[in-house]
């Protein structure tokens, strides 16, 4: 479980996050959505240290990640894994090596027990006859796919999920969803996903934080979202034509 | 504009504090380290000697087009070319030509890393992402350069040979006797040290460029050339500074 309470970050003088509390639960894909600029991304990056919080706290399973040493903060984000929008592979890298990148950094395995976590991973994740390619050589879908396999080698208890969906056709944003929503129930790890593609909302929204310039405008899941009366909320989901006509539509139902 | 690079070089040296902590895995590195002696220093040899050869023939052509005096002996020439190459070019004009071919490639590919999102990916597996994309280039880039500088003399010296009897400027037998006349090693001694220093200046300042970039490709391309340039001047200001404490 990580647990964030009353984040503040600015940049300079603009503040780009402004008292966001949340608790996102193991188990369950916990999605933040919110326009782009509305601070998704830098929350997500507050999330993983990747910025540092101005105020507030960041526990992962009550240990406070905020005050935390640098030395204990290598440690936890060997628990961590994350996705990033465009996959982030190592260019030089093959897409197996990729994979092993965390093992070989971290573990004392020999290399046929990392070959066979690699295979176990890449097999999870249904790429099979990529592994000596570059990763200039596989498509987005795929290459997505692969930074999932990266993410979940060391058998992560975080996982972390920037725009999984961003680039790709809605068939492959599917089966990544599909794919994160089944990690994330089999291995009992806690998911954050950043998006705003309303899809993956209906999709795998277990738990939801919805963000807009900053601030926390309303939290909920997926059944809820349809019927928010949160003026804000309804202007970001309702942009899309199909989802009024889902809720006109359950709303004629009843 | 005195803010911004008081700034700027506080953050060169607190890059540098983050490059020099104890790696994760000394065979990672290790491994690492020899890929990059082999992409920046023997993918080197070639445009060195390339180089080296054709400078070596001007400045034995320069030297000899400056010794009008008949009273002169031609094994001057000789001379004139070795101690030009071992004092200067291949050790202060052969940085800069390595500032702009390994120092581009250095922040263009580290650039490159940074705005796909590739060293934020280092940083969450726990892996100190400066140490590990920094540190081998700096040792590569330091163990190579005074090799290269000595390829450089060589090839440059054989220019020479090459070149000045070919155009009737001096014999053969002259231009060996030249090479040998006044050898100082000391000289060699103190380029192999401004080697080192630049080695160091051209890996850690083009890291440092490609390390801080923000934005996308144009920017990779503007930091690429603010880190040639910057490398550019910080060796001819260390040319200076060593020249006069050790010569």
């Amino acid at each position: 479980m990580i647990e964030i309470k009353n984040i503040y970050k600015s940049f300079e003088q603009k503040e780009v996050l402004k008292n966001i509390s949340k608790v996102f639960n193991k188990g369950e894909t916990n999605l933040i959505i919110g326009r782009s600029g509305s601070g998704k991304t830098v929350l997500l990056k507050s999330i993983v240290g990747l910025h540092d919080v101005d105020q507030g706290q960041i526990l992962y399973d009550d240990r406070d990640f905020t005050t935390m040493s640098t030395k204990l903060r290598k440690k936890l984000r060997q628990e961590m894994g994350m996705v990033f929008q465009g996959g982030a592979l190592f260019d030089s890298l093959t897409v197996e090596e990729n994979v092993r990148f965390p093992l070989d950094m971290f573990t004392e395995l020999t290399l046929a027990e990392k070959q066979k976590q690699v295979d176990f991973c890449l097999e999870r994740v249904n790429i099979s006859d990529a592994n000596k390619l570059s990763p200039s050589e596989i498509s987005g879908g795929m290459k997505k796919r692969v930074a999932i396999a990266r993410a979940i080698v060391m058998n992560p208890k975080y996982l972390f999920c920037d725009e999984p969906n961003s680039g790709l056709d809605p068939e492959t944003s599917l089966v990544i969803d599909d794919l994160i929503h089944s990690i994330t129930v089999d291995l009992q790890i806690t998911t954050i996903i950043n998006t705003h593609d309303m899809n993956s909302v209906m999709e795998i929204g277990d738990n939801i934080l919805f963000i807009s310039e900053g601030e926390m405008y309303w939290e909920g899941n997926r059944t809820e979202i349809l019927h928010t009366e949160n003026q804000k909320l309804q202007e970001f989901v309702f942009a899309n034509k199909q989802y009024q006509r889902i809720r006109d539509d359950k709303i004629n139902d009843l | 504009m005195r803010m911004n690079i008081l700034n700027q070089t506080g953050k060169y040296f607190s890059l540098l504090l983050k490059v020099f902590s104890k790696p994760e895995r000394h065979s990672l590195y290790m491994k690492q380290t020899f890929n990059e002696i082999e992409t920046l220093g023997v993918q080197s040899v070639g445009i060195v000697a390339v180089i080296s050869i054709f400078m070596g023939g001007i400045i034995t052509l320069q030297v000899a087009y400056n010794m009008s005096n008949p009273l002169l002996p031609t094994y001057l020439i000789g001379l004139g070319n070795r101690d030009t190459l071992i004092l200067e070019f291949s050790s202060t004009i052969l940085g800069l030509i390595m500032a702009g071919k390994i120092g581009s490639n250095i922040t263009s590919e580290i650039g490159s890393m940074k705005v796909t999102e590739q060293i934020d990916s280092l940083e969450i597996m726990g892996v100190n992402s400066a140490s590990y994309l920094i540190l081998p280039k700096i040792i590569a880039v330091v163990l190579m350069f005074p090799l290269l500088y000595i390829l450089s003399v060589f090839f440059g010296l054989i220019g020479g040979m090459i070149v000045g009897p070919a155009v009737g400027a001096v014999t053969i037998t002259d231009y060996l006797n030249g090479i040998q006349y006044l050898f100082d090693p000391y000289y060699v001694t103190f380029s192999l040290i401004k080697c080192l220093v630049f080695g160091f200046l051209i890996a850690s300042i083009a890291a440092f460029f490609g390390y801080t970039v923000e934005g996308g490709a144009f920017d990779v391309g503007s930091a690429s050339t603010r880190a040639v340039v910057n490398t550019n001047i910080m060796i001819l200001v260390w040319d200076l500074v060593l020249t006069q404490l050790l010569l």
